[in-house]
């Protein structure tokens, strides 16, 4: 039997549950067993189901930032449980533990994972290279464990049925803690996530000069407010609502486009959206071959008369 | 304190080939940069040092030897010294064989503190940094936009980190990694009229492997864990659209759309 461990990163919860997805495209064709490691965090069981075995650690000693005593847990598990693969979320955290590690185990990691390619050869990791420009498939040399961060948001997992769940707590032996302390913890400005959105009104470059209207159309429509880098680049707006490569991955139900010219850069952030509407001048934009509707014209105006029809109506 | 910056040079994305053949990428003949987040990364500890002038810098890279007249314009803006680390046996190394490379000749080297970026533009893995403080046995942070000038000494740092939702503060012990993002917008200042064709030879070294002595199975392809084995083009759905016009016609079948859709 092979296991396999998904790093349960307090950042982005749900999502890391979600790898059981990448877990199950990678092992589907054998036996497998699905580990979560779970350090310092309370979650009801119904989300964690679909995990045959949940690594329980409490110890308050180890902190959620500290890399070098993550590094000698994961190792000291590694050790214990050899996991044929460890899959780690791309998140701020998962991004410099993972390489760590893998320094640590002395194998290889492909980072940022989209998708995964798998027949009875080869194991290929897909991820975005050259900025997003094409898709490179990777594989890793054939050492064990196969390790991977996966990008936020891209695989999704249904669970379906509960197993039932086996609760190792476990206390690690030994770890070196880094110096290192939280002063200060404060939430970023925005309130809201886009990757949680149902709708959303995203800005460009034909938006510039009054991305404030948008937040007006948003407003009317329950949306929330995203935007292209250009906004981003030119001040106007956080990075947390950029969508994009490098971005974030967003799949609402509405998309609204306005002045975006459809980058392929910008568009590798938008996955299953089921409608896109896109407002340009260019009719013949990248962006308006993947909309259901495209509205030829200035993003500004479009943006009051909408808004005005909504208030109407 | 004497501290160290990590650079990287990589292709303006605009105009990078790749060998589809091969598999690697093409670094010759492709106009260079600075990648953004190292030059926020030189830019703060050219900033410290204008503030106080004991501090020392190193700026290191590997990379092809035709990055000199780049990094020599460094050295015109006040950074004290340089190292390019640059051989042929390099070329293809993947991060791991990278990490390798650059841990091999920090590890003799004095410092208090490593400042580099968090992402380089190509590579885009995030690796260097984390993966160098391993085998260095430093801790490291990624994703910095701000350093405390005030507070930055030589056995700690005071640093602020955006991780998407939060902003973090942590007081970190030194010497240690420090990644910034292009986003601290630290701005690296203009070459002083009088420094514009000045020599800088002297404080520039260029280091093969031969000075490094790696084994040919630890660099290069062969020492690397990871290997691109297919490229794929992307391809998106198109979808049948319906064009319309931002006039009154235009905004009714939006709004028809929205309310059939159950938008609105
Ligand atoms: C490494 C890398 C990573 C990147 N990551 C991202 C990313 O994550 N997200 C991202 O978005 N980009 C990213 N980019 C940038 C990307 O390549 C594009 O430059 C960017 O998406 C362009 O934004 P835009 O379409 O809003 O602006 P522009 O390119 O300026 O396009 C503006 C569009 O608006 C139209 N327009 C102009 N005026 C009007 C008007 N008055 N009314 C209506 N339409 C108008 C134009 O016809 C055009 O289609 C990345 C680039 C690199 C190199
Ligand atoms: N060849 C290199 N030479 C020096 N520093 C590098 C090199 N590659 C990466 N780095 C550093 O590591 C950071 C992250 O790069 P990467 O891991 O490629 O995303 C960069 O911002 C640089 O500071």
């Amino acid at each position: 039997m092979k296991n396999t461990l998904i790093y349960i990163d307090q950042e982005n919860i749900i999502n890391s549950i979600e790898l059981l997805e990448v877990a199950r495209q990678i092992h589907a064709d054998q036996e497998y067993q699905s580990f979560g490691l779970l350090i310092n965090q309370q979650i009801e069981n119904k989300y964690l189901g679909e995990f045959d075995s949940i690594i329980n650690i409490k110890d308050q000693n180890i902190k959620s930032y500290d890399q070098l005593a993550l590094t000698d847990v994961i190792e000291e598990l590694q050790n214990e449980y050899q996991f044929e693969s460890i899959i780690i979320p791309a998140t701020h955290i998962g991004r410099m533990l993972a390489p760590r590690l893998a320094m640590r185990l002395h194998v290889g990691l492909v980072a940022d994972v989209t998708e995964i390619k798998k027949d009875e050869k080869s194991l290929e990791l897909i991820r975005p290279a050259f900025s997003g420009r094409i898709m490179a498939g990777i594989e890793t040399n054939a050492k064990k464990p196969i390790m991977l961060t996966v990008r936020q948001n891209v695989f999704t997992h249904h669970i379906d049925q509960n197993k039932e769940l086996k609760m190792i707590n476990y206390q690690p032996n030994n770890y070196n803690k880094a110096e290192i302390d939280l002063l200060e913890k404060k939430q970023c400005e925005l309130s809201y996530d886009i990757r949680e959105s149902e709708i959303l009104v995203s800005g460009g470059g034909g938006a510039l000069k009054d991305f404030e209207q948008i937040k007006n159309l948003a407003d009317k429509l329950n949306a929330e407010v995203s935007a292209s880098r250009k906004i981003i680049d030119d001040g106007k707006a956080s990075r947390n609502i950029q969508v994009g490569q490098s971005g974030k991955t967003v799949s609402p139900e509405l998309y609204i486009a306005l002045g975006i010219s459809g980058a392929i850069e910008h568009v590798a952030g938008l996955k299953n959206i089921e409608n896109i509407i896109s407002v340009n001048i260019n009719k013949n934009a990248p962006i308006c071959s993947l909309s259901d509707i495209v509205v030829v014209g200035d993003a500004i105006e479009f943006v009051k008369k909408l808004a005005n029809k909504l208030e109407k109506n | 304190m004497k501290i160290i910056c990590l650079v990287k040079y990589v292709p303006n994305v605009e105009d990078i080939k790749y060998d589809y053949e091969k598999n690697i990428l093409i670094r010759d003949n492709v106009k260079l940069i600075l990648n953004p987040d190292d030059a926020c990364a030189v830019a703060f500890a050219l900033e410290l040092k204008e503030h106080q002038p004991e501090h020392e810098i190193e700026v290191i890279t590997m990379g092809p030897k035709s990055v000199k007249p780049f990094v020599e314009d460094l050295l015109r803006r006040n950074v004290d010294k340089a190292s390019i680390i640059s051989d042929k046996l390099f070329a293809g190394s993947d991060t791991y064989a990278t990490s390798k490379i650059l841990s091999h000749y920090l590890k003799d080297k004095e410092f208090d503190c490593i400042l580099t970026g968090t992402n380089s533009l190509d590579g885009d893995t995030s690796h260097i940094p984390s993966q160098i403080g391993e085998l260095l046995g430093l801790n490291q942070m990624s994703n910095i936009t701000k350093i405390d000038l005030a507070r930055f000494k030589k056995t700690k740092a005071v640093i602020e980190v955006e991780n998407g939702e939060n902003v973090l503060t942590y007081a970190m012990q030194l010497p240690a990694i420090l990644s910034l993002r292009k986003e601290s917008d630290y701005k690296l200042p203009y070459i002083e009229y009088e420094n514009m064709s000045l020599d800088v030879s002297d404080r520039l070294d260029i280091i093969s492997n031969q000075e490094l002595g790696l084994a040919k199975e630890e660099i290069g392809l062969k020492g690397s864990l990871t290997k691109v084995v297919n490229t794929y083009n992307k391809n998106f759905e198109e979808k049948d659209k319906v064009v319309v016009e931002n006039n009154e016609e235009g905004i009714d079948f939006v709004y028809s759309f929205l309310k059939k859709k159950g938008f609105v």
